[in-house]
């Protein structure tokens, strides 16, 4: 569904700022078509504001910038026609139906009258909406909404899709879908770039990572060889809990039903479950916390700061009105 | 349909359509119906009223759909900015804007588009008068002339206001702040205008000293009667007076909406007074009245203005009464004309400087 042109996004020391804040003091990236490429840094990293550069919306102070192989400064309409992109905000017609939203946006893209109803149709699908194809969008649910903004920004079937956060406030079971989505792009020719701070989903749609923090690049990997992270905390449950908790003998930090421990290596960690097997614990499950991507991210962006102190779930975007 | 326009008709599509399921509609069509029709059936009561109001002259139809096309002028001109003053600025707030300026729609096709559908819609308020229009021109007196340029010209000054308001909104970050200004814009035009041509008057008011002649008589045998008989002959008569130069000021008064309407509505045909051989207007018209005044004002101090006396010249050559509304109407379309570049420019992507507390998205 997505026409492959070889172009994918490039980025090279971009930077803005908003009178005396730097958003963006030099990120480079690449997102090769086929590929999902996650784009990982805290709030105020300057995701948005690269990926506003990227749509076309925002100038960049400096730095180079290609998007499905035109300028989106000088080129803005032939990126337009191939690209697709979707807030971390937006709002909807409330008014309308899904149907005509995305007959709307069809026209807005130039296609003929045929064509966008079919495409809308075909889109309602997709996004499993189409039993509410001729309901005014504002009875839809927040997940809907967020697929139907979705499906609106590949109206077009563009080269190279820009996604801000499309994961906030899906339910776990529509993540799932947005994830077999990208991926299904990805494999149909398209570069995915996606933002997002949920590294668990991330960490199983995405082909490469891309580590912003203070508006910098600070780590471009694919997933396969992320940097090794020894240094992790490691979560022990056991039978008794209450075995466990005195066969550690103050090492960690025991919550209602299991223990957090952090470890130098996973050297450590093996001789650690020898020991608690030795001293007749019957552990149940000794596991690192988070991902491999969560660990990577948290070394990067910040060393110190202790584990289990970052929100490594879905945070709850906060909803600007 | 050329690329263009078809992107054009996209928007005000959507735009229209948008508005026409947002709003009440009913109940403020409703009342604008409602205030107009009363006004016209008190017009009409007056009118007819028995004793001396100097309004009774036949037919009846030329004081009612000048007053009316004033009235729909003036309330038109304060239903319009709470209709556009979000147009811009109200999609920036509910995070619609900016996925539209990345379609392939340029930044001039959702501006005009956007403007489209605002001025449609306060002509949809304008085409509501039309049974009331249709009686006062049913009453008579109103020509098709006249009735086809003055709402052609209430039509265009709508969309002027509309315009600007469109243009406020995308200036400003916020939709009340564009709606008061908005309002500010309408009374710069309507009370503005006035008040700075009264206060400009009063500067341009000049002392003069006039040199006329005056005839001379022999003096009267009789101190109550006037003189008769032909006057003995003529002596120059110096005095000292004021006059205000409006004909150096009258195009503060042009860009004024009523003006415009008033004086651009064409004339009906005057009587010549036999006495003084000025023309006359023939009953009672609010639009002939207003334009009559600002053409005079035009013109300018006329000698005869002044003459306190004078010998009586019947065939004074009249004052020429120019015409002041294609200068308003120029104005005014300027103003139209730039408040929609504004836009254009300001929807312009992708965007160098964001005025403060304003997000792209």
């Amino acid at each position: 569904m997505v026409t492959p042109n070889g172009e994918g996004v490039a980025v090279r020391d971009v930077r803005r700022s908003f009178g005396p804040v730097q958003a963006v003091r030099g990120i480079s990236l690449r997102a090769a078509p086929g590929e999902v490429t996650a784009l990982v840094g805290p709030n105020g990293a300057g995701k948005t504001t690269l990926l506003l550069i990227l749509a076309t919306l925002l100038t960049p102070d400096a730095g180079e910038l290609r998007v499905a192989g035109h300028d989106p400064v000088t080129e803005p309409d032939a990126v337009r026609a191939r690209m697709g992109w979707s807030p971390d905000f937006f709002g909807m017609y409330d008014n309308l139906t899904a149907r005509e939203y995305l007959e709307f946006f069809a026209a807005a893209y130039r296609l003929p009258r045929a064509a966008a109803r079919d495409r809308a149709a075909e889109l309602l699908e997709l996004a499993r909406l189409a039993e509410y194809g001729d309901q005014p969008v504002h009875v839809l649910s927040r997940g809907q909404k967020q697929r139907l903004a979705l499906t609106r920004a590949l109206v077009h079937r563009p080269a190279v899709l820009l996604l801000d956060e499309p994961a906030a406030g899906l339910d776990p079971h529509s993540r799932v879908e947005l994830r077999v989505l990208l991926r299904r792009l990805a494999a149909e020719g398209a570069a995915v770039l996606v933002s997002s701070h949920i590294l668990s989903d991330l960490e199983e749609m995405a082909d490469r990572v891309v580590f912003v923090d203070q508006g910098v690049t600070v780590g471009e990997h694919h997933m396969s060889d992320l940097p090794r992270v020894e240094r992790r905390t490691w979560r022990i449950r056991a039978l008794d809990h209450g075995a466990l908790v005195a066969a550690l003998s103050g090492r960690g930090r025991p919550e209602s039903s299991w223990v957090d421990v952090e470890l130098e290596s996973e050297q450590a960690a093996a001789e650690l479950v020898a020991e608690l097997v030795g001293k007749g614990v019957m552990v149940t499950a000794f596991a690192p916390v988070g991902g491999a991507l969560e660990a990577a991210y948290l070394e990067l962006v910040d060393e110190d700061a202790p584990v289990q102190q970052i929100v490594l779930h879905p945070v709850q975007q906060e909803v600007r009105r | 349909m050329n690329a263009f326009l078809t992107g054009v008709v996209t928007v005000a599509k959507q735009e229209f359509r948008l508005r026409i399921r947002a709003g009440r509609w009913r109940w403020l069509l409703g009342a604008w119906f409602i205030t107009l029709a009363a006004f016209t059936v008190l017009v009409r009561l007056a009118l007819d009223s028995p004793g001396d109001t100097g309004l009774a002259d036949r037919p009846f139809g030329t004081p009612m759909y000048g007053s009316l096309m004033l009235l729909v002028l003036g309330m038109g001109m304060l239903v319009v900015p709470a209709l556009t003053a979000q147009s811009v600025n109200g999609d920036r707030e509910r995070g619609t804007l900016a996925t539209l300026q990345v379609t392939r729609l340029s930044a001039a096709q959702i501006a005009v588009g956007k403007l489209a559908a605002a001025w449609g819609t306060s002509l949809v308020f304008l085409a509501l008068t039309l049974p009331l229009v249709a009686w006062s021109v049913a009453e008579g007196g109103v020509p098709a002339g006249r009735l086809v340029v003055t709402m052609l010209v209430v039509a265009l000054l709508l969309g002027v206001v509309c315009a600007v308001a469109q243009a406020l909104s995308a200036l400003l970050a916020r939709s009340t702040t564009s709606a008061v200004l908005s309002y500010l814009v309408v009374f710069a035009l309507t009370i503005g205008t006035l008040i700075v041509f009264g206060l400009a008057a009063a500067l341009t008011t000049e002392t003069v000293t006039r040199t006329v002649q005056q005839p001379t008589y022999a003096p009267p045998s009789d101190p109550f009667n006037p003189p008769t008989g032909p006057p003995l002959g003529y002596e120059d008569y110096t005095y000292t007076t004021t006059q205000s130069r409006t004909d150096r000021i009258w195009w503060l008064l042009a860009p004024n909406p009523f003006v415009v309407l008033a004086d651009a509505a064409p004339a009906l045909p005057e009587r010549r007074d036999p006495v003084t051989g000025l023309r006359q207007p023939s009953g009672f018209d609010p639009l002939g009245a207003i334009g009559r005044a600002v053409r005079m004002a035009r013109a300018g101090p006329q000698p005869d203005d002044v003459a306190p006396q004078g010998p009586l010249v019947v065939d004074q050559p009249e004052p020429p009464r120019r015409p002041v509304w294609p200068y308003g109407l120029a104005a005014n379309v300027l103003l139209g004309g730039a408040a929609l570049l504004i836009t254009a420019r300001r929807l312009r992507t992708p965007v160098r400087s964001l005025p403060r507390g304003l997000r792209v998205a």
